[in-house]
This record gives C-alpha cells, structure tokens and sequence, in this order.
C-alpha cells in the first residue's frame, strides 16, 4: 500500500499568502539606511574602440561618491559556461573596446537618483566607431568585421569568421540513409528574438559590511550567483553572502552574472555605504539577454511508412557579442533533436556566431522551442506527402519505453507513445485534420500536433543539491535548502515531501530557503532538476531525521522500525497497542541519551552519480541526464484569411513528468508554457536595428496578457510513482512544453490555410502572403 | 522615473490653468489624466519646467443639451465615458472609442481631452536616448529621423494614435477651447495640423474644455474598428471610424464621415471615398468597392513595425465590416457583420 497525504496533492503554495497580500519582500523592497543609487554607462554604439575615458567631472559632481571603470576591476573574466574549451570570456566593464550597444563602460554611485543620472552624463568618452555586423549569415563571411576571433578549435574545422563555437556530432551514415530513404527533403527554418519578460527588473542591492559582502539580487540560483561574483571581486565564496528574497520571474534571464551585481558589489566596497541598482524596463530590453535566435536547416529521409532513416541538421544561433549561452543552446539543439524520435543516422552541426548585438541568455526551453518547431513542421509536410496522418507518423517513429539513447543515456518509463496517443484521441486529431483547408468560407480552423522531451537536473555548478532537515523540540521541522523559488513553487514542492517523509502535518514544516549563509548548497532553479535532485535531497534528509527517531523508538519498545507507524506526530507500536511516544519525548530522549543529539537529518543528491561532469559541449560525447520528459501538444486554431489574423482558440497538453508531486503547479506549469507559446507565436518580437532596440517597453514589446490566453487542458501520463522511504524519478514539467504546442501552432495554421510558414512568429502578414501565394499557384493551375 | 526637477503647478479654474500656461510659455505642459504626459517626460520627449495640474478640477457629469447636443468636459475620463447611459444611448461610437483605449488602468486615470491631446508617436522617439539613438530627431529639435533615414525635410513622420478622434470627426463633433481671448469652439478635425512636430492646433495658454457631440440625424449608423496585433493594451495599427446616414429607401447613402486614425501624423477623412458614397446604393458589393477605394486613398506611413501594403490589406477589409456594420446600424438592422471583432 502506498497512502500519500502530501504528495500528489495540490496543496496551497506556500508563498501564496505573502504574494497575493503584498507582503512578499523582493530586492527591491529590502531598505538599508544610508543606500546609495548606483547607475551604469552604457555603449551608445554597437562597434567602437574606446580611445578615452574622463571621470573626473563626475567624481568632481556632490553627491557622487564613487565612480567605477575597468581600471577599477582586477580583470578577472566571467562566463555563462566556464570550461577548458569555452573559457571565460567577458569581462565586468567593458576594457577598451565595445561591442554592442548598451554595453556596461563605467558605474557611478550618487545619493540619488538624479545626481546619478547627472554623474553618468559627465562621464566622457571617446570613441572610435568600428564597422559592425548584426546578421550571423554576414558575420560568418571572411572578411566580415570581426567581433570576436573564431575559436582556436573551431579554425581548422570550418572557414568560418566570429565562430565562437561549433558543436559537431552524429551517428550511423547520413549520405547512407538518405540513399536508402523513399522520400528526402529539405526545409530551411528561422526563429526570431524573443525576451524573457520578467515582471521584477532586474535588481541588486550590495552591501560591504566587516569584510563581508552582503548581496540581495533577483536570481535564479544564489550559490551559481555567490560562485560568480566571488569570483570577479577575488573573495572568498565565505566572503559572498547572497541573501533570500521573492523573485518576480526570470524564466532563465537570470542565470548569468551581470555588469549591475559587480557593479554594486564594487561601489558597496569602495564607499562602505549599501548600493541598489535597479535596471530600468528600457535597460532589459535593449542592452540586458534575450533568448537565441536560431537558423535551422533540416534534410530528412524517410521510408514510404514515415519512419525516419536519416536526419542532417544545422543549427546556426546568433550568439551576439559574447560567448555567454550560445555555445550551449547549439548543444542543446542536437539534444532536443535527438530525444523523442528515433534517427539511426544523424549527422549534426551547431554554429553560435559572434554578432554586434547584446549577449544572449538561456530563454525557457533553450534552444528546445526553435528547433522542434523546425522539426515537427517537416515532419507534418512529410507526413502529408506520403498521405500519413499527423499522429501515425508520430507513433511511428516515437522512443519506446526503456529505449537507449544514442549518446548512452536510458529513457526509462518515457511516455512519449502514452502522450501522443492520448493527444491524438483527446483533440480527435485524426478525424479533424485536413478538414479545416476543404471547407468554404473566411474563417478557418485547422489543428495541429507537436511533440518534443526534455532533459533534467543536468550537471552543472554546483551539480548536486543538499537539505538539512532540523526538528524542533514539539516535533515540528525546519527545512534548510538552498532551492530558490523563483514562483515555480519549490518551497511549496519541498514541504510537501518533507511533510510526507515525515509523517508531519504540512502546517508544522516551515522551510528555511535560498540563503548561501545559512543553507546548503544547491543547483538552482534553471536546470529543470529542483523537483528531482534537491526533492530528492529533502526527501533523504526528512528520512534521515525519521529514522533516528524511528530507531530510538523502536530500542524503547523493544521491536523492530518496521514494526512502527507513526499519526499525527506520534509513534506507536504495531505489535503492542499500548506502547506510545511521541516526536517530542523522542527528541527529549535523543538529547538525553545520544550525547545530545538533537535529530538533524541530512540529505545530499545529484544525477547520474557515477558520471564526473556535463557532455562535451563540442562533440555531445558523455552522459547528460538521466531524467528525459516527453510531451505532445495539439493547438486548435482559428484563421481570418481575409485579414491573416489567427488565434488559438485551445490547447492540449499531455506531458509525462513523472508524477505531478503537486498537480496545481504542474497545472499552472503547463498554463504558463502555452502563454509564453502564445507570445512566440503570434506577438513577441525584439525589433533591431543595427544594434539598436526598437520596441524596448512593455507597450510595444507586446507580451499575451490575460485575454490572449486560449483555453488549455492537459493530462499526465504518469510513468513513476513516489514511494516513502525510496529514491523517485520526476521529469521536466517547466519549460520543454514551450515547444510542441508552438509547432502545434504552426501545423494547426497550416491544416486551416495551406500556409507552411517557415519562421516565427506567425503574423498576419506573413499568412496572407502565403494565401497570396497559394491562390497564385490555384490560378496558374486552372 | 523622470531624472529631472520640475515646478508643479495646482489651479482651480481652468481660467487659471490658462493663465498660467501663458505665462510660463512653451516651458509649460497641461497634466490631466497624466497617461501621455508622465511616459513622455520620462522619455524626455518633453521636458516641461513647469507642470500645470489640472487634478483639482471636478470634471462635470456629460449632459444632453436643449438643442440635442451632448456636452462632455475634456475632463471627463474615458472609463466613465464608456460607462455612461447618456453617451452609450447618444454616442454609442464614441463609447466604443473610449473602451477601446489601452487597459482599464489606463481609462481610469486617461480623460477624453487628453487622449484628444496625445501626442504623436514613434518607436524611436518614444523611448529613453541615453544610449540608444542618442543624436536628438526633428521631434527633439535634432537634425536627424531614425525610421526615415531619408527624410531632410525637417519635419517629423510621426503617427497620432487617438482612438477617440476618429470617432469624434465621425460623429462632426465639436472641440471648446478656454484661452486667453476667452472661449471658441472649432469642429474636432480643425485641432490637428498635420504635423508630426506639432501636432495641435492650440494657441499659448489654450486648453481643450469640451468636447460637444451633435444629435444623431435620422437612419444615422456608425462603425468603428481598432485594427491591432495583441487586441488591447496597445495603440491602434489603424483606426476605422464611419459615420453615414441613409436615404428613406433604407439604402442609399445621403451622406457619411469615413475617418482613417493611427496612420498619419493626423485623422484622416477620406473625401473622394465619402463622395463615391453619397448617393450610392450600399448593397454588399457596393461596400465592398469603396472599402477597396479606402484603402487606396488612405497613404498610410509604415510605423511600429507595420508596413504599409500589411496596413491597406488589413484595412481594405476592415473598413468593408465596418461600412457593413455602419449600414445595418442605418437600417435598423443591427450588425450584419462582426466577424473581425473578438474581444
């Protein structure tokens, strides 16, 4: 029998209350007397060598106490990925030269705001401006103007200018597939850029007290923060303190060290007074990191029955002016091609091009939206040449259960062919499609399907998560772990565990979060493996508690640990009714007869514990997880082919992560994932031009509000199950299901028009061109 | 947050608020609902030294006059306008107008005479240059225009995005405006220069007070479509109002207003369509002809990413809805057509 009380149940999150009532503190409610404004100068030019730069007017301006350039620094780099092959590459101020607009030159810290503000304008600086490039296409052309040298590595591969990193992998023959496939083709996709959208700026509040640097910033993770920043100021991490605070969204724009934080941390050092620095919404959009946009080839061969034979891909991202993710979402790219389908021949390229743009960040789903988009609709235009439906041709080529991947990992229970044939059924896929283009009138409804998987709790710094659990003399319990919930939940998720694991009433767990002092390190919220490896973590840690106090029990009464169960924070005796006692006297008896143990449970986890580090970001050689979602989503869309405008009018979602833990959080998961689909599809757009930010406000970056949202159900395909006391296996759930209902969208507009639209987003524009186009060929036919 | 010191003015009157506006001169800015002018001082489009308030006058509630007229004060904010029994019952277009300006946030604090009052918009201009596009525009006294590279005319290809201003000039609505020589009042399409630079026909010391809307004629209908990408929280692509009466045979046009918005550095009436019409029988492919006609007078500038064959595709058939819609509201007969409108 396993009776869950927490788990499995969608209990009230537990930041909820301080949310909704605005009592929740975020950085930028912290108060500290005496807290100066500090305020960056930024690159007005997109290529430039910097040839001057003159502070002194605004050292010389009252109110300002501290101004900061790279002169101040010790020169010590910093990177979103920091390996032997991808060293880091970026500096905290910008040293000599500029390479994209809004890059951070100099930092001033003033008494207010507009003292700063006055400050920064006297900073002078002269430029010598520097031919620029914003297309990687361009870019990658010799004799382009060069943004960063190609890798040293990466030269003797291919021709290539501003390569800064080349991914490179595959098995089995490609040019042998394609020979032996009965129908090969060939489709070019693109993505465009796209931004987070966090409703919290970014923000950071330093302060240097004792010789300790006490850090409030809006993050995804405070140790990879502490780790990072540490680093640049040349502390110790013990020198590094990163305080706990709410966190109004970051949806991976959060990860990287940013200018601002050292910044702050410096200003904090050099005048002894606590530092805020605040971007402005203006800020983010034009000079902070977007997601990537990637250019995808995509040649494939397959049999008269669909099933696949051989794939060619090529991924080419416009990494901007530094390496930060973009050496990483081109890995990513051949992972997300990889896991849902089965290819006996792949041959895969990855490109992350230099440009004169901002730098980019991960961007929830990390390459996995792009790409699947790409994929999904060549499989549909596939499917359709070879008279195939949408859903055979899915089931065809779908990983079974317990399949090996082709680079070592195992899917285990991946329910990929449950989710696809749940999908399928639930929209009625199959009797709809192709329907939609047959019928007459304006107003078009077609429905699509998309299916995409997703790794989780990958390693990377700090790869692995502990949690201590304390009881309290009444039985209760205090968490410590250093999880951050950035909104997705994980104190909610955490407690719920702990509470189970110890047979506690949820009320009496509180959780003690996210503070490098005072909790243990963990892997942050950004790798989609909180709910595994530090859940995990808690677990054991709950357990660890549990079963000292089992044992002293168990030695009282004279029986075994397996002969006890445990109600309502009291222990009894299977075998003698009449033989009680209670966490409280168990705890009492600890402290009185274990040298004064006052039970502390300790707990530690990560992935793949045989398995030293992360794959080859270069060759994809190693393990990567051992954790892989699957997911397929359909879209139900509705066409005005007079105008081009379309919508989604539903969404499904069917997803195996496992086990939901908390089915209202999977739920509001799954909800969130298909608005910000919604967005890529259809409104979301960074406008550039030669390096400038067209659209950087709220108004003109148009983001779905609430009316946008189409109505979206889901279902789990539950695969895992979570027994007390034993290790469990969940999956991704926050950020993969960006992508199948985003080429759901794709295919569903094309099964309503006939329109294939090779590039996001979807504007009317670009469909009534294609209806344009398509009604050309009707014409030219007749 | 607006990184520079200003004065802040708080009349009574707006007698006063005019006075003072004369005396500070063009360092001086009118601050009503305040949802164009804070945006723009903090973008420094505007930098006013001094801020004329005009938060303690208590607008009063809109009212039918003898002669039919509506009388609404410039005051009156948009949430209450779209609100209001008298406008939906008198003016049912321009509470439509109304409803369709930005978000409820905004309609609470935005008035009518301000959106009138908006100025125009530009993706360059309308964002903070302290390190983006830093040479300042025609519109900031600069030399240079961002989206028309090519354009040495000095002047300011800008876009004036009122959604209620359509509808006004639509509907022959009027302006009343408090100066220094006392009151005039002037029809609504008389308030726009054409200019991206200055876009107001208001003199020193010249504020709005009221806008006063004429009694619908007999078999009068009206139509209005705000073409956006998100469908709210935004500024319009193209704004469509039509105002048209019909004949006592329930078909033939006897007259009509046909006003294209958030194209031009101006509303636009497009005259040779509103003569086609006037006397044409509106069947279905009538409508349809001078929808297509719209779309070919009107010369929209490309804007917010926009270009402008997308913008006449989109309002070709937009416009046709809303002359339909126009119609049937003539006839009698309710909307024929809405398929383009979800909320």
């Amino acid at each position: 029998m396993n009776q869950l009380n927490y788990v499995g149940k969608s209990l009230r999150r537990k930041d909820g209350p301080d949310k909704i009532t605005g009592r929740a503190v975020y950085s930028q409610d912290v108060k500290l007397p005496g807290t100066l404004v500090g305020r960056l100068l930024r690159s007005p030019h997109a290529h430039a060598r910097i040839l001057r730069i003159d502070t002194s007017k605004a050292m010389a301006l009252p109110g300002v106490k501290a101004v900061i350039t790279i002169d101040d620094t010790k020169g010590i780099k910093h990177g979103f990925v920091e390996t032997p092959r991808y060293p880091p590459d970026q500096e905290v101020l910008a040293r000599g030269r500029v390479r994209h607009v809004g890059e951070e030159i100099a930092a001033v810290a003033a008494i207010d705001q507009i003292t700063a503000q006055r400050a920064i304008d006297l900073i002078e600086v002269e430029y010598e401006i520097l031919p620029a490039v914003f297309d990687p296409l361009e870019a990658m052309k010799p004799g382009a103007p060069e943004v960063q040298p190609t890798h040293p590595k990466v030269r003797a591969e291919v021709p290539y200018s501003n390569i800064g990193g080349r991914t490179a992998t595959g098995w089995g023959d490609v040019e042998k597939g394609f020979a032996e496939s009965d129908y090969v083709r060939e489709d070019r996709f693109e993505s465009h850029l796209r931004t987070h959208g966090y409703l919290e700026p970014q923000v950071t509040l330093a302060h240097w007290e004792n010789d300790k640097l006490n850090v409030w910033t809006s993050s995804m993770g405070t140790f990879v923060k502490r780790a990072k920043l540490a680093k640049v100021l040349d502390l110790p991490y013990s020198a590094v303190r990163i305080h706990k605070t709410y966190v109004g969204g970051t949806f991976g724009g959060k990860i990287d060290l940013y200018s601002h934080e050292y910044c702050a941390a410096r200003l904090s050092m050099l005048t002894g007074r606590p530092v805020r620095i605040v971007a402005t919404r203006e800020e983010i959009f034009s000079a902070y990191r977007h997601g990537q946009p990637l250019i995808m080839e995509i040649k494939t061969g397959v049999k008269k029955d669909g099933t696949i034979v051989a794939q060619q891909v090529r991924a080419i991202n416009n990494a901007g002016a530094f390496r930060g993710s973009g050496v990483v979402v081109i890995f990513l790219a051949w992972g997300f091609t990889m896991i849902p389908y089965r290819i006996p021949n792949l041959a895969y390229e990855g490109l992350s091009v230099h440009t004169n743009n901002p730098v980019r960040a991960p961007q929830r789903g990390h390459g996995c939206p792009q790409i699947r988009f790409a994929i999904e609709s060549q499989l549909d235009t596939i499917a359709e040449e070879l008279g195939i439906d949408p859903v055979t041709i899915r089931l065809r080529n779908a990983r079974k259960p317990r399949e090996q991947l082709p680079n070592g990992d195992n899917v285990h229970e991946g329910g990929l062919i449950d989710c696809i044939k749940v999908a399928g059924e639930k929209a009625d896929v199959v009797r709809r499609y192709g329907k939609g283009r047959k019928a007459g009138g304006t107003v078009r409804r077609g429905i699509g399907m998309g299916v995409s998987g997703y790794f989780g709790g990958s390693l990377i710094y700090p790869n692995g998560s502990g949690v201590i659990v304390k009881m309290a003399d009444d039985g209760s319990a205090t968490v410590l772990t250093g999880a951050i919930d950035v909104g997705q939940g994980s104190e909610t998720v955490i407690a719920q565990i702990v509470a189970e694991e110890l047979f506690l009433p949820i009320e009496d767990v509180k959780i003690v979060s996210s503070d490098t002092d005072t909790t243990p390190q963990d892997i942050g919220a950004w790798i989609s493996g909180m709910t595994y490896v530090t859940g995990n973590a808690a677990r054991q840690a709950a357990g660890n508690a549990r079963d000292k106090m089992l044992q002293l029990a168990a030695q009282r009464f004279n029986c075994g640990v397996d002969d006890l169960y445990v109600a309502d924070k009291v222990v009894y005796n299977r075998l003698d009714p009449a033989q009680s006692m209670s966490y409280r006297d168990i705890i009492a008896l600890s402290i009185a007869t274990r040298r004064g143990d006052t039970v502390i449970g300790e707990g530690f986890w990560r992935t793949m514990r045989d398995v030293p580090t992360h794959p080859s970001l270069a060759t994809t050689k190693g393990r990567w997880s051992e954790n892989y979602a699957f997911s397929c989503q359909t879209a139900e869309v509705e066409v005005d082919t007079e105008t081009g405008e379309a919508r989604v009018l539903k969404a499904l979602t069917v997803h195996d992560c496992g086990f939901p833990v908390n089915p209202a959080l999977v739920k509001n998961q799954v909800d969130g994932q298909v608005s910000m689909a919604l967005g890529h599809a259809f409104l979301e757009e960074i406008m550039m031009k030669d390096g400038y930010t067209l659209n950087p406000t709220w108004l003109d970056y148009r983001m779905p509000t609430i009316h946008e949202m189409a109505e979206s159900d889901d279902a789990d395909v539950i695969t895992e199950e979570y027994v007390v006391g034993k290790p469990y296996r969940t999956k991704e759930v926050g950020e993969g299901l960006v992508s199948g209902v985003l080429a759901a969208i794709a295919n569903a507009i094309y099964d309503a028009t006939g329109v294939r639209l090779h590039s996001t987003p979807f504007t009317p524009e670009k469909i009534l061109k294609g209806l344009r186009q398509l009604e050309r060929e009707r014409r030219e036919r007749a | 947050m607006i990184l520079y010191d200003f004065d802040l003015e708080r009349p009574n009157t707006l007698e006063e608020a005019s006075a003072l506006l004369r005396d500070k001169g063009a360092d001086a800015r009118v601050l009503a609902g305040g949802t164009d002018l804070l945006p723009n001082m903090r973008v420094e489009v505007v930098r006013p030294a001094t801020v004329v308030s005009l938060g303690a006058i208590t607008p009063r509630d809109p009212v039918r006059e003898t002669d039919g007229t509506v009388r609404i004060d410039a005051l009156t904010r948009l949430a209450t306008l779209e609100g209001s029994d008298l406008i939906r019952a008198a003016c049912p277009m321009l509470a439509e107008a109304a409803h369709r300006v930005a978000g409820n946030q905004i309609r609470q604090m935005g008035t009518l005479g301000g959106n009138l009052c908006q100025e125009t918009r530009c993706l360059y201009y309308n964002q903070k240059h302290d390190y983006q596009f830093k040479a300042p525009c025609y519109k900031r006294g600069g030399e240079v225009c961002y989206p028309y590279p090519n354009n040495d005319r000095d002047t300011c290809w800008s876009v004036y995005m009122s959604d209620t201003a359509p509808a006004l000039i639509a509907l022959g609505a009027e302006v009343e405006i408090v100066g220094p020589g006392g009151t005039r009042r002037q029809p609504v399409e008389q308030l726009f220069t054409g200019s991206g630079l200055t876009p107001h026909a208001l003199g020193a010391g010249e504020i709005l007070s009221a806008v006063l809307v004429p009694p619908a004629e007999p078999r009068f209908g009206w139509g209005y479509h705000k073409s956006s990408r998100r469908g709210g929280l935004e500024f319009g692509m193209a704004v469509m109002a039509v105002g048209l009466t019909l004949d006592g045979d329930g078909a033939t046009c006897r007259g009509a207003r046909m006003v294209i918005g958030a194209v031009r550095e101006k509303p636009i009436r497009l005259t040779a369509t509103e003569q086609a019409m006037t006397g044409a029988k509106l069947d279905e492919a009538k409508i349809a002809e001078l929808a297509a006609a719209a779309a070919k007078e009107i010369n929209p500038l490309p804007h917010h990413g926009f270009t402008k064959s997308y913008i006449r595709d989109n309002i070709k058939i937009h416009m046709r809805r809303v002359l339909s819609e126009a119609t049937a509201r003539a006839r009698g007969t309710g909307t024929a057509e809405n398929g383009g409108h979800h909320d």
